[in-house]
């Protein structure tokens, strides 16, 4: 992480992965919640996607943007594990906690 | 590691611009092609400039030609590896039959899905796919290439490349940078406004190659961010299958409480029934939007579960006087013709979404947003194209200083994705003109030749390529205007002698064909003023040699 070739192959697989693995969780969470709020199926599968991919072009521009490329991939992957589990787990609660 | 956030701003839009820059303009070029896809279509298929029908008689004319449809023998064997056990040859459950047709077709798609015993997903179908004459349900040869709606619109999106969606992904990641490079292209901007009035007279073209760049950027910022931003969303079942992996579950459960909801059957009865006449519920599903007050015109008709007791008949209303695809569908029982179900109106969500889809895909009716359409889209491809040429035109002195070849490779691949898709496009209408027309897999011999123009535009820009290395420009920007040029007039007059439809006559009589051959001659005139403009600037370069340092700004 110290030449600044490594650092610039960090930030890009920060942005187009960990990017991919938050928008997959805010996906995942929002689109759940939603459906758990009462939304129509499809109609949460849209608006969370909709807003999913321009959450990852925010992150995507940020990992490049952020003085730590650490904090990047902590709250990028981290972020994105987490709201995938919230995902799972409210298909849980709806399914009667049977099939997450 | 940027000092700045403007930095790291221009850092991302010139190597993500550079690097998928090159998708991008496949995307764009072939995206505004696209617009016209059925006119294409009209002008490669000669067979079938005739005007536009409505969706024909079910009973006369789709049902016999649905009845004789069957997989191909290639879609069998694509099959067979998702399948446990033996694979019929045969498939006479029929899963669905549909039609699609909009406004602009003569022709109509017929869609057949068939159950697959012992597919390892149970859910998966087998499909058929043909397109007959609505006027007698002749089919039209599957071997003569669509080649607007059939191959420069599936090119704008998946390159062609099918192999585990591979091409899909390679666009998406390139709207994901377009989508980038216009909000860094904004930021840039900002600085980049005060930095103008530091230029110095000699850097005139570098600074009006810029200047394109930001219009063409800026101008059309709405149109090239609505248009990367809806395509993703477009494909989001693609890139995010949340759907259909993580939440399974809930999709599952959705299809459950949707069939109870709406009465519509999610499976099959397993009793056999007969059809009752689908050309009288077409007639009660216009007489219901009639007395809505909304024009009758059929889209989409599908058969859901044929042949069963639990079968269905939907029938949508084309989306040809509003943005939409299709809507209001109306669903009968297949073996009655009762009503089931009238669609309820969609959700405010389900508004925005047919919206966005609905404006990118435009089926509806409105001519001269179509036009803008095409005009937005070669914006995109001069923007794009400009970045590149900016690109080049900064470093390729200081390259030629250093010894280096940086310049010289990008200026070569430039060449490749401007001029050279050009001549690629051009080549394959020319082939679909002088190909024999009974030759088989006569389509697959269309896109070998439009792949074939393509690398050889590469070769001859690499070729072509050693004065870039000097600080000079690559003949061959010049030299593929000029083939451009003979190309697109060729394939005027190939298809006036191979079809005896003059432009003067289509003119008066199928603005279809007429619209693809003005366009055509149109690129010509503009291929030729290009190259004389070349030729000119090469002159004054010449005489001119010096070198231009040029600041190290923005675009890092």
């Amino acid at each position: 992480m110290t030449t600044p070739r490594a650092q610039l192959a960090a930030r890009v697989a920060a942005a187009l992965l960990g990017g991919y693995v938050f928008a997959w969780g805010f996906i995942a969470a929002g689109m759940s919640l939603l459906f758990a709020a009462g939304m129509e199926f499809h109609d949460a599968e849209f608006l969370a996607s909709a807003l999913g991919l321009l959450a990852f072009l925010a992150v995507f521009l940020w990992a490049f943007a952020a003085r730590r490329v650490w904090l990047v991939w902590a709250a990028l992957a981290g972020g994105g594990a987490l709201l995938a589990v919230v995902g799972s787990f409210t298909q849980a609660a709806l399914l009667g906690g049977a099939g997450a | 590691m940027f000092q700045s956030f403007r930095l790291a701003m221009a850092w991302v839009h010139t190597w993500f611009g550079l690097v998928l820059g090159f998708v991008l303009m496949a995307a764009f070029f072939f995206g505004a092609l696209s617009v016209f896809d059925r006119e294409i279509d009209r002008w490669a298929i000669p067979s079938t400039r005739f005007a536009p029908q409505p969706m024909p008689s079910f009973d006369a004319i789709l049902r016999p030609a649905f009845e004789s449809m069957q997989p191909t023998p290639e879609a069998i064997a694509e099959m067979r590896p998702r399948v446990d056990g033996p694979m019929p040859q045969r498939f006479d459950t029929v899963e669905s039959w549909s039609a699609y047709t909009t406004h602009r077709d003569p022709v109509v798609a017929l869609y057949a899905g068939f159950d697959v015993p012992n597919a390892k997903d149970p859910e998966e179908a087998i499909w058929a796919y043909r397109t007959i004459d609505p006027r007698d349900g002749a089919a039209l040869p599957d071997d003569h290439l669509k080649i607007g709606s059939g191959f420069f619109y599936p090119m704008h999106y998946s390159l062609t490349l099918e192999w585990r969606s591979l091409g899909y992904w390679i666009v998406g990641l390139a709207a994901l940078t377009m989508l980038a490079a216009l909000v860094s292209g904004v930021v840039m901007h900002r600085k980049l406004f005060r930095e103008f009035f530091t230029f110095r007279p000699d850097k005139a073209a570098l600074r009006s190659v810029l200047d394109l760049h930001n219009l063409t950027g800026v101008v059309a910022l709405p149109f090239h961010f609505f248009f990367a931003f809806t395509g993703l969303v477009i494909f989001a079942g693609i890139y995010f299958p949340v759907g259909h992996t993580q939440l399974h579950g809930l999709h599952d459960l959705h299809e459950r409480l949707e069939a109870d909801e709406t009465g519509l059957p999610h499976e099959r009865a397993g009793t056999p029934a007969a059809l009752a006449s689908v050309d009288a519920m077409v007639e009660e599903a216009q007489r219901r939007w009639a007395a809505r007050g909304m024009a009758g015109d059929v889209g989409f008709l599908a058969l859901t579960h044929v042949g069963d007791a639990n079968g269905y008949v939907s029938v949508y209303r084309a989306g040809t006087d509003r943005i939409a695809l299709t809507g209001e569908g109306i669903h009968f029982k297949a073996a009655t013709g009762e009503v089931l179900r009238e669609d309820p109106p969609p959700t405010a969500v389900g508004r925005v979404s047919e919206f966005l889809t609905g404006l990118h895909l435009q089926h509806f009716r409105h001519w001269l947003l179509r036009g803008l359409y095409v005009l937005g889209g070669l914006a995109g491809c001069a923007c794009i194209a400009t970045g590149f040429v900016f690109f080049v035109e900064k470093r390729k002195r200081q390259h030629a200083k250093q010894g280096t070849q940086g310049a010289r490779v990008v200026d070569a691949l430039a060449v490749t994705t401007i001029t050279g898709m050009v001549l690629a496009a051009l080549s394959i209408l020319v082939a679909n003109r002088l190909l024999p027309g009974d030759l088989p897999a006569r389509g697959d011999w269309e896109q070998r030749v439009f792949w074939f123009a393509w690398l050889f535009a590469l070769i001859h820009a690499s070729w072509r390529s050693a004065p870039v290395a000097r600080g000079e420009r690559n003949p061959a920007w010049r030299e593929q205007c000029w083939a451009i040029a003979a190309l697109a007039v060729f394939a005027v007059l190939a298809n006036w002698i191979g079809t005896g439809d003059a432009l003067w006559r289509t003119f008066a009589t199928y603005w279809p064909v007429a619209g693809v051959d003005m366009a055509l001659l149109a690129t010509a005139a503009l291929a030729t003023f290009a190259a004389r403009r070349l030729k000119a600037d090469a002159v004054v370069i010449a005489t001119q040699g010096r070198t231009v340092a040029v600041p190290e700004a923005a675009h890092g």
